[in-house]
């Protein structure tokens, strides 16, 4: 029998044999760990306002999206998972969100945002963690203008929805021209907007629009947030001989609002922008006040697009909620970075940045696509992207698209105490 | 005119109600309630919460949060606030910990959501001209009605003669066998109710969420600054000019100054007249 040749190993001596296999099982020991452990999750950044529905909703879409990618394999072989931080609508909570995700989670991406406020406040810290962030809810468009003015520092700046308050009030234009004055025939407006950023924003080019439309603004009134008895405003508006009251209003005054001008029966139609007024409960929860009003919205559940349907009901069966608009956004927002990874094979925010800004993508509202500043194209630049639909709520409160005429479900009815 | 005349009375009728709770607690058991702005939230919730949850009606609904929160105010006096009553600084934390404690509760209770009171009067009325909502006549109605009652209650009752005697000379008045202890959990009773029953008034014409105490205490602190602390007829008066200083604001100015109008008064009374309308002395 040939004998096997020996191996000098630390001065002992072992069949070749015998040193060979241990050889290959220690090899197979160090890399195993490496060869069967899971790749490095992509980490999606999230700051938002999470005790408010906007929040609650960016989050859970957010999970969906991620959900449903994760199940098909994840990007490039890597997983999504998502780091949330507290952004409040205070300035300072929001910095410290960002900075709690880029440097303490050093995530990939931020998806996120509400406040406009606070978004502009966070934009330097992000541009400084040199983080890709896609905007799902702050509307002003300040936010993106340092994407032209200085690309080089704030090409991090997305916004993904909603359209941006100076789009928005152009659909607003046109919806006094088309639709207060053309379709109702009522001429004389005001517009009344609460104390907020983007609602700054937005009356100055809503009044010269409105005017060049041929309207006649008989009274633009600012008020504050915190703002708890309309009767003075509604007083004023009544005096200007206002046929129609456009409203521009986000954050805490929709409910207080709605509940006066119905226990009023203020004799004046109201519509216009109206965040609170998107929540699928806004109606319900006021006792059924706002039955009459209208409110644009950036989705409802109607055949937008291919997705829109089965949004809204994939949507309602995990959370048992309707969506608000942020939800579009962030389930959308995922979506496009996970493919904007997938196409530059990388997530170096440089090569990403460069895909995301080639984004062609069929979302919730419409198709995404981004102009010069990162921001997202409106559907009136021809291109299907998102419109606002001007829903009006009926009886038993339901909604009713009255405006576009394209995507018109009903035809305007003037509340029970206005006579036409 | 005349419509400024009943906002401006409206408004001064719930705040007069969340004052004169605030000061009576003050004016007599000398404690600055950082909590009695939870009291109005609670109240309002209260009656969400009977409504919504347990279909009730309205009326037993809002007679069963003003007991509630009545008793919760007895709570806070008895079990938080009487230990610590000989330090004013300890009683500012733990009430200002209530306040807090009571917003984060309703946060995960109810969540962050607006949720609506129903109105006692859905109907709209007509006077003189002025449209006016039935659920803010309600309020000015039984604002007065109550603050009324009050007054009677504090010249005309026993208890309410203790209550007085208390208020005017603690020692003295237990030394004529005043139960002061006692005294003080009934006074923390009827401002809570009060401020509870400011809330379920209010709550049809405004909204209920977990917030909601912070700008009614800070409505509640201008008006017995200047109305003096302590005093009721001073934070009667004091509501009616808060009141009707925002709603003529509101009216000749702009609605965006009316909340700078109850800051601006504390502040300017706490300068030139530290001691408020009626006050005693001093308040700080």
């Amino acid at each position: 029998m040939k004998r096997d040749p020996l191996v000098k190993l630390a001065g002992v001596h072992i069949a070749r044999s015998t040193f060979l296999v241990g050889a290959a099982c220690a090899a197979m020991g160090l890399l195993a760990p490496a060869a069967m452990a899971q790749p490095k999750p992509i980490r999606i950044g999230m700051p938002t306002a999470m005790q408010l529905q906007v929040g609650r909703d960016t989050q859970d879409a957010a999970r969906m999206a991620i959900e449903d990618i994760n199940a098909k394999g994840g990007v490039l072989g890597r997983k999504l998972e998502l780091v949330v931080a507290d952004e409040t609508e205070n300035p300072e909570t929001g910095i410290s969100a960002i900075k709690k995700l880029t440097a303490d989670e050093k995530v990939d991406v931020l998806i996120g945002g509400y406040t406009s406020g606070v978004t502009l406040a966070q934009l330097p810290h992000i541009s400084a963690a040199k983080t890709i962030y896609l905007n799902v809810g702050s509307a002003s468009p300040a936010t993106n203008a340092k994407v032209k003015t200085d690309y080089d520092n704030y090409k991090y700046i997305f916004r993904v929805g909603p359209i941006n308050a100076a789009h928005q009030a152009r659909e607003m234009t046109g919806f006094i021209s088309g639709f207060v004055k053309g379709e109702l025939g009522l001429g004389k407006v005001a517009i009344v907007g609460e104390n907020a950023k983007w609602v700054q924003d937005l009356v100055p080019l809503l009044k010269k629009g409105a005017t060049e439309a041929g309207a006649d603004i008989r009274t633009v009134e600012f008020f504050d947030a915190q703002t708890s008895d309309f009767s003075p405003l509604f007083s004023k508006v009544k005096e200007s001989g206002a046929q129609y009251l456009v409203v521009i209003l986000s954050h805490a005054s929709s409910d207080i609002f709605a509940k006066q001008w119905a226990d009023a029966r203020f004799p004046m139609p109201y519509g216009g922008i109206d965040v609170k007024s998107m929540d699928g409960d806004f109606c319900d929860r006021i006792g059924a006040k706002s039955v009459g009003a209208i409110a644009g919205n950036f989705a409802v559940r109607a055949p937008l697009t291919a997705k829109t349907i089965p949004f809204f009901d994939e949507f309602r069966k995990r959370t048992n909620r309707s969506p608000v608009y942020t939800a579009f956004g962030s389930y959308d927002a995922v979506y496009i970075y996970a493919d904007a990874v997938k196409r530059a094979n990388s997530t170096d925010p440089n090569a990403v940045i460069k895909e995301l800004e080639k984004t062609d993508h069929v979302g919730v509202p419409g198709t995404i696509q981004f102009d010069d500043t990162h921001d997202v194209k409106p559907g009136s630049t021809g291109n299907k992207g998102p419109s606002l639909l001007f829903a009006q709520w009926r009886d038993g409160c339901k909604r009713e698209v009255v405006y576009p005429k394209a995507v018109k479900t009903a035809d305007f009815a003037y509340p029970s105490w206005i006579k036409k | 005119m005349l419509e400024i005349l009943i906002v401006g009375a409206v408004s001064s009728a719930i705040y007069a109600m969340l004052a004169v709770g605030f000061t009576l607690i003050f004016g007599v058991a000398r404690v600055l309630n950082l909590a009695h702005g939870s009291f109005y939230a609670l109240g309002a919730y209260g009656a969400y919460f009977f409504t919504a949850h347990l279909k009730w009606p309205l009326l037993p609904a809002a007679l069963a949060a003003i007991v509630v929160v009545a008793l919760f105010g007895v709570f806070v006096e008895r079990v938080l606030v009487r230990p610590m009553r000989s330090s004013q600084l300890a009683v500012l934390m733990i009430t200002l910990a209530v306040a807090l404690v009571v917003e984060q509760a309703m946060f995960l209770t109810f969540g962050s959501e607006y949720r609506n009171v129903p109105a006692f009067v859905d109907a709209k009325f007509h006077i003189g001209g002025v449209d006016v909502a039935g659920a803010r006549l309600l309020a000015l109605g039984v604002g007065a009605v109550v603050i009324g009652a009050l007054w009677l209650f504090i010249q005309h009752t026993r208890l309410g003669s203790a209550i007085l005697a208390i208020s005017q000379d603690p020692q003295a008045a237990q030394y004529m066998g005043i139960p002061s202890d006692r005294i003080f959990s009934v006074v923390m009773a009827l401002s809570a109710a009060l401020a509870a029953l400011a809330g379920i008034l209010a709550g049809p014409f405004l909204t209920v969420q977990p917030t909601m105490w912070l700008l009614p205490i800070v409505k509640a602190f201008a008006i017995v600054v200047v109305g003096g602390l302590g005093s009721i007829p001073g934070s009667i008066l004091a509501a009616l000019m808060l009141g009707y200083a925002e709603t003529i604001v509101g009216y000749t100015i702009s609605t965006s100054w009316t909340e700078i109008v109850s800051v601006a008064a504390t502040l300017l009374m706490l300068v030139f007249r530290p001691a408020g309308i009626f006050g005693r002395r001093a308040a700080f």
